[in-house]
């Protein structure tokens, strides 16, 4: 079965509710695992929120494309769900790892997002084209 | 109600229930900064009924973690979620702050 779904997203916290009905939607239509519909839900919300944190500075509306894709056969296949912006250049993954075995006193506040989606994704890559961030998150389905 | 408190005679329970993406972690640091405010030396934060936890919610819960710490108190997430859970667990939150987790090795 294969799904394609392209969404756009304003930079607005009004709009906030649209990213888990549109996740709910691909995970309906694309017959997702619960175990992958999670983990893609939240590492796309800590996507997005990082967007919004970091890409722009202008005060004004911005839009983030969503783009969703599934394609599995007998019950494999991956799902990928690709998040672009045309904020400044920002990628999450240059960002060093969380040390997860410090000590709750001494932990950094930041860093938990990005840690998240690496530990949840089983591919996330990063590219930068025509002045847009592009994050690509990739999770695998198993029969 | 996403967010429902019980005091008790030395502690407070807080029930939160749903997504707590951005938004409801907000409102989670309001409760939780209140319920400091009138002195209880425990917090439990249920999370039984929570489907899902962001690194907002993860945020907000370290902090107060930490400023009941230093205050002497303590504040303990109690029964969480298997989505929640896992959430603790991946970030190594689980072991410190979830009531009767075994200590790290």
């Amino acid at each position: 079965m294969n799904f394609v779904a392209e969404h756009r997203l304003r930079n607005n916290p009004a709009d906030a509710g649209q990213l888990a009905i549109w996740m709910e939607d691909f995970a309906k239509q694309a017959r997702l695992p619960l175990s992958v519909r999670q983990a893609i839900d939240l590492a796309l919300e800590e996507c997005v929120t990082n967007v919004f944190s970091y890409a722009w500075n202008d005060g004004r509306e911005h839009w983030v494309l969503i783009r969703f894709k599934a394609d599995s056969h007998e019950g494999s296949g991956s799902a990928e769900v690709e998040v672009e912006d045309d904020g400044r250049e920002f990628n999450p993954l240059a960002f060093p790892p969380v040390d997860v075995s410090v000590p709750l006193e001494r932990r950094p506040i930041g860093g938990l997002g990005i840690h998240m989606i690496r530990q949840l994704m089983d591919s996330v890559t990063y590219r930068r084209e025509n002045g847009r961030n592009i994050l690509k998150l990739v999770k695998r389905i198993t029969a | 109600m996403p967010i429902t408190k019980k005091p008790s005679q030395d502690s407070v329970e807080l029930f939160v229930s749903g997504r707590i993406d951005g938004a409801l972690a907000n409102d989670l640091e309001v409760t939780l900064l209140e319920t400091m405010r009138s002195g209880t030396k425990t917090i439990y934060v249920n999370l039984a009924e929570a489907t899902f936890l962001c690194s907002a919610g993860l945020r907000v819960l370290l902090q107060h973690w930490r400023q009941m710490k230093n205050a002497g108190k303590v504040l303990w997430l109690a029964n969480p979620s298997p989505e929640v859970d896992s959430v603790l667990t991946m970030t190594g939150f689980r072991a410190q702050m979830v009531e009767g987790a075994p200590p790290p090795a």
